[in-house]
This record gives structure tokens, C-alpha cells and sequence, in this order.
């Protein structure tokens, strides 16, 4: 284990290392996510000041405030992903198709691991703060509600913070599998689209899926098949509490139990796919 | 026990053929046709312990699928290996503590950071002790002449001195194995006998096995007693360097000068000639024929030097080659269509 965290620390140094030495690319990137999030951010303030009527809260029990919260939530989500896991599932493409995984394989460690976390892009960490700053800012006004204010305890939070954790192992899981087919496609430039049109499903509240044949098709296909829908919606709703007044949903604990088990049960797949992948490695010319 | 053995280890891949043309291309799309490149076809080997064996062999012999089989990089089709007991492709973490595997044509070093900083990763998934990292990093930087250079990144580094590097972080964990695929390819001559020297001296002091490929017959020459002949996937030959003169060649090259005055006129009658540059004249004659041709010449003409010497050594390898290219082609593999 100490080796683990060992080799892990030298990755997350060395990619700092690596950012920092090209200074302006690295505060490029900052900006230019940042931005994306503020115009994210205000996409839905417009959408919501067009009145309660097109809002995403209609009949999903989420009002603004709550909403922002969920927002915040998908935000810190995905800043860890891009921060850990995408260049390094980009990366791990590149290794099968130049056969640069060769080096991996040799490695006395954990051949995931070290495909896993060779890159950090630390540049992206920084949407990481500015969700948590949302987050903090819409839970506290929440707290204040004049109508229906929210209690927040200590185990809520703590509880927010271990389900993001098994949220990210989901989404970790389902990327490395993902970046694993490359070994049977050769190449998988569509690695990020693929990425994007499955990521695009979580990024709202599930309630919006629950009416009409197709939307619950949606929802039970991105619940228990890949299952991204309790990833940013588990912790968003334990902090918000969209339902606290109609006495909460019944199923609030079912999705915890949900969100467990898939991230178990993803994580085991993402092994099976790896190993499997490893196994029709075939190297490339020298 | 050998170090290394291999008992018919055979390594066959499936490759799409790609036919010319748009419409081939689409149709390819539905239905492809695919080959069989027998790679690697039934190679036994045995290495004892301390061994520095080569192995040649032209383009697409085989050799470094074999390399990579050894590293447990790739999986054998059929066959077996073991490299100090262990089955490489079952790829044990002990085993591969013990071995290093160094590509020329690859580098696995960080390319925007100092090679310093890659050493430190292997220091950690190798766990290699602090001290000892230290003493075998600073030993290794001294021998190869790099020390200054660990704190410069590695793509501003020369292609020799990033191959300084490539072995130095793979000798940091002391395998008691080591695989060079092809450790000085593309390297200037200075470059190439530096890592040579290297080689040679780090080979005699730890007794470290090793198993090279090259394509230059100089890094042959000057490291390794024992040599394997590879082509079209299977061992043509395997001995000592020397030993490929005895088995495949028959011919020799004497070359004689000629005193002052002499006629260079109907030498040929003699031996074929190979080179008339007055005032010296090379014949190549089978080696049965040398005395008849040394005691013929004498007797006409004054002579004042006389050598004989095998063909060069290269020569003959490419004539192997060629050789053992022809015969795969006899029997190349069958096609196999559609999925």
C-alpha cells in the first residue's frame, strides 16, 4: 500500500511539475474551465428567471437553490474526473495503439493502477473549488430559506463527501473501460464523445427522466446498466434535500444502497474489462 | 537450471489485410480478410546464468516478438517459457523485479521532465532503498558520463545521451536479466562504442544475463561469445561468432602483392579474381583450394605479402538472411478469409 501512495504522490508531483513548466498552457486551461463553468452557471440562472414554467424544477421537486446545489455537485464530480482520470484514459489509448504499454506491463505493480493515475491535469482542479464554493454558497442560502429552511448536520456532510468518493469510482470505472477497447479497435479517437454523450445524462436531477416510456427507458438504462445517474444525484440530494418537504421521497435510501452497489459492482467490471483487454494486448512493431 | 529456457514457443498474429483502393477500403469495412504472420515458429533456447547472448536476424525474424514474449509483454500462442522459473506472460510481480527490458526504438522516460525525476518514480514501484537508489543511480551516471545531464529534460537531450538514460532506468532496480532490443539503433559511432563499453563492463562485474539485438554486427563482434541466428521465425543458427565462418562459409580471400616489375597479366588462370588493384590481386577460392593457389603463385611470381582472410562476416550473415527469406516464401503462410 505504501508503495502505492508513494508512486501515486511522484505522478501527482511530476504532472505538476510538468504543468507548471508550461506556465501560460497551464493558466489557459484554468481560465478557459472556469469560463465554461460561469456560462454554465448562467445558462441556468437565464432558465430559471424565464419563470417556474420551462424551469428544470417543474414537477421534479427541485427549485432553484436546490438545483444549484445539484449543479455544484456535477461540477466538483467532474473537475475530479478531468483532474485524475481522462488524460490518463486518453493516454492509456495512446499506450495500446503505440505499444508504449509495454513499459506498464513490466512494471512490478498493479498494471491499472499505473495506467491509471500517470497523469494528473492539475489545471482542471480548479473547477474542483468552484463547485465547492456553489455548493456552499446555495446550501447556505437554503439554510437561510425564509419559507422552508434546511438543517444540515455534521454526518450529512460527511456523508455528501463518501458519496461523491463512490460517484467518482463509478465514473472511474466506467472510463477505463471505456479507454480498454481501444486493445480490440486499434484506435478510439471517439474515446471523448463517447465520454461526453454518457456524461451529459447526469448532469441533471433523475426526476426529469421519470415520465413517458422513453424517459424511463433513460433512467433505468443510466441507472443499472451504466450507471451514471446516481453519481452527482446520491450526494446532490442528500445536501439539497429537494423532497424534505413533502416528507422526502421513499426510495432516498434504496438510491444510497443503488449508488454502493454500482460503484462495486463497476469497479469489479472495469478489472474483468482491463485484464481481459491486457490479454489481447498485442504490442506494436518496435 | 538454465536462466532462461524456451520449449516451442510459437507466437502467431492475426493481421488485416488492407486491400488498395476506395472500394476495397468500404468493402473492407464489411468483410475483412485477414493473415497469419507466424511470428515466432517453435524457438527452443537454453541461456545459462552470466550468458551475453545476441541474437541477429533481418527485419521481421522474429526477434524482438521474442524479447517480448520473455518480458511477458504479449502472450505466446503456443509453447512454453521460463525465465529464472518464473512462466513471464503470468507476469508475477517478484518476476518482474528481477528483469529489465530496454527498446531503442521506445523511451519510457517522462519526455518534458528531467530523466532525475523517472529514476525517482522507479525508485518507488521498484521500492529500491534510498541509499541504494542513490549509490546505484550516482554509480551508473559516472559510468555512462551523464551526471550533469539528470537535471535537463529529457527531450532536450540527445538521442545518445536519452539512451544513456532509457538503460540507466532500467538497471536501477540491478535485474539479474536484462533484454536490449536494439540498444544503439540510430546512435553515432562514439555514441554506439560508449554504450558498448558500457554493456561489456557492466555485464562482467554484476555476471548479469543478457540477451541483445542488433542490426550492427560491431556491438556483435564486441560483446557476446555466443550468437543466435533468427530468421522466419525459428533459430538457424546457434553458437559462437566465430563458429557461423566454420558452418557457412567455404570460401576464403587471399590477397597477394606483387613485387615490383611483375606482370598482372592472366592471373585468373590461378583462381577467379575477386579484386586486381596493382600492385595487390584478391582471388576468393574455396577453402580446399588455398594451398594450390599459394603454392601456383609463388612458384610464377615474386611475392612480397601474402593474406588469407574469411569473408567479412557480414557477408555471410546477409547471405543466410537471404537464404532463410527464400525458404519462408516456399512455404509462406495460407490465407484465411473473411472474419
Amino acid at each position: 500500500m505504501k508503495t502505492y501512495i508513494q508512486v501515486f504522490l511522484t505522478f501527482a508531483r511530476n504532472s505538476l511539475v510538468r504543468d507548471l513548466s508550461f506556465r501560460t498552457n497551464f493558466l489557459l486551461q484554468c481560465v478557459t474551465s472556469i469560463s465554461w463553468a460561469i456560462m454554465n452557471w448562467a445558462f441556468f440562472k437565464i432558465i430559471f428567471a424565464q419563470g417556474k414554467n420551462i424551469a428544470i424544477g417543474k414537477g421534479t421537486g427541485w427549485t432553484e437553490n436546490e438545483f444549484f446545489i445539484f449543479l455544484g455537485t456535477v461540477w466538483i464530480i467532474n473537475a475530479i474526473v478531468q483532474t485524475f482520470f481522462m488524460p490518463n484514459a486518453q493516454e492509456f489509448s495512446e499506450l495500446i495503439r503505440t505499444g508504449n504499454l509495454d513499459f506498464a506491463l513490466l512494471k512490478p505493480i498493479d498494471t491499472q493502477f499505473l495506467v491509471s493515475f500517470p497523469r494528473l491535469n492539475w489545471a482542471s482542479l480548479a473547477n474542483f473549488f468552484l463547485g465547492i464554493v456553489v455548493v456552499v454558497f446555495y446550501a447556505n442560502a437554503l439554510m437561510h430559506d425564509a419559507v422552508n429552511p434546511l438543517s444540515l448536520s455534521v454526518f450529512q456532510v460527511l456523508s455528501y463527501i463518501v458519496f461523491i468518493g463512490a460517484g467518482v469510482v463509478i465514473m472511474y470505472s466506467v472510463m477505463i473501460s471505456l479507454a480498454a477497447t481501444s486493445v480490440w479497435l486499434g484506435r478510439n479517437q471517439n474515446l471523448y464523445m463517447i465520454w461526453f454523450y454518457l456524461t451529459n445524462f447526469y448532469r441533471y436531477p433523475m426526476e426529469i427522466y421519470q415520465r413517458g416510456v422513453i424517459g424511463w427507458g433513460l433512467w433505468g438504462f443510466f441507472s443499472f446498466v451504466v450507471p451514471v445517474l446516481v453519481v452527482a444525484n446520491v450526494p446532490a440530494r442528500t445536501l439539497a434535500q429537494p423532497l424534505r418537504e413533502s416528507g422526502g421521497n421513499r426510495w432516498e435510501n434504496w438510491l444510497i444502497l443503488l449508488l454502493f452497489t454500482m460503484a462495486l459492482v463497476s469497479l469489479w467490471v472495469s478489472r474483468r474489462v482491463f485484464r481481459w483487454a491486457l490479454s489481447s494486448y498485442r504490442s506494436a512493431s518496435s | 537450471m538454465s536462466i532462461i529456457e524456451l520449449n516451442d514457443l510459437c507466437k502467431t498474429y492475426k493481421v488485416y489485410q488492407k486491400k488498395e483502393g476506395l472500394r476495397q477500403s468500404v468493402a473492407g469495412l464489411f468483410r475483412r480478410e485477414y493473415r497469419d504472420v507466424n511470428a515466432v515458429r517453435g524457438v527452443n533456447l537454453k541461456v545459462e546464468e552470466g550468458e551475453f547472448v545476441a541474437f541477429l536476424g533481418p527485419n521481421g525474424a522474429g526477434k524482438t516478438t521474442t524479447l517480448k514474449l520473455l518480458s511477458g509483454v504479449i502472450n505466446p500462442t503456443s509453447g512454453e517459457a521460463k525465465v529464472m522459473g518464473f512462466v513471464p506472460w503470468k507476469r508475477d510481480n517478484d518476476y518482474r523485479r528481477q528483469f529489465a527490458l530496454v527498446m531503442g526504438q521506445k523511451n519510457q522516460l517522462w519526455w518534458d521532465l528531467p530523466a532525475q525525476e523517472s529514476f525517482r518514480l522507479h525508485q518507488h514501484i521498484y521500492q529500491i532503498p534510498a541509499n541504494q537508489f542513490q549509490k546505484t543511480q550516482d554509480e551508473l551516471t559516472e559510468l555512462l558520463d551523464v551526471k550533469r545531464l539528470l537535471n535537463q529534460p529529457v527531450r532536450e537531450l540527445s538521442l545518445g545521451e536519452r539512451m544513456k538514460m532509457e538503460l540507466i532506468a532500467a538497471l536501477l532496480h540491478s535485474p539479474r536479466v536484462l533484454f536490449l532490443d536494439e540498444p544503439t539503433i540510430g546512435l553515432d559511432v562514439v555514441a554506439q562504442h560508449n554504450i558498448q563499453q558500457f554493456l561489456k563492463y557492466y555485464q562482467q562485474e554484476r555476471k548479469i544475463t543478457i540477451l541483445l539485438t542488433s542490426h550492427y554486427m560491431q556491438d556483435i563482434e564486441a560483446l557476446c561469445e555466443r550468437v543466435v541466428i533468427i530468421a522466419a521465425g525459428t533459430i538457424q543458427y546457434d553458437g559462437s561468432l566465430r563458429g557461423i565462418l566454420n558452418r557457412f562459409s567455404n570460401v576464403k580471400r587471399v590477397t597477394f602483392q606483387l613485387a615490383e616489375g611483375q606482370s598482372f597479366e592472366a592471373l585468373d588462370r590461378f583462381a577467379p579474381i575477386e579484386e586486381l588493384q596493382e600492385p595487390k590481386v584478391q582471388f576468393r577460392v574455396p577453402r580446399s583450394d588455398v594451398p594450390k593457389l599459394l603454392s601456383g603463385m609463388l612458384d610464377a611470381k615474386r611475392v612480397v605479402d601474402v593474406t588469407v582472410e574469411d569473408p567479412p562476416l557480414e557477408e555471410i550473415i546477409a547471405e543466410l538472411f537471404t537464404q532463410a527469406a527464400k525458404n519462408q516464401k516456399d512455404s509462406s503462410p495460407e490465407w484465411l478469409g473473411g472474419n
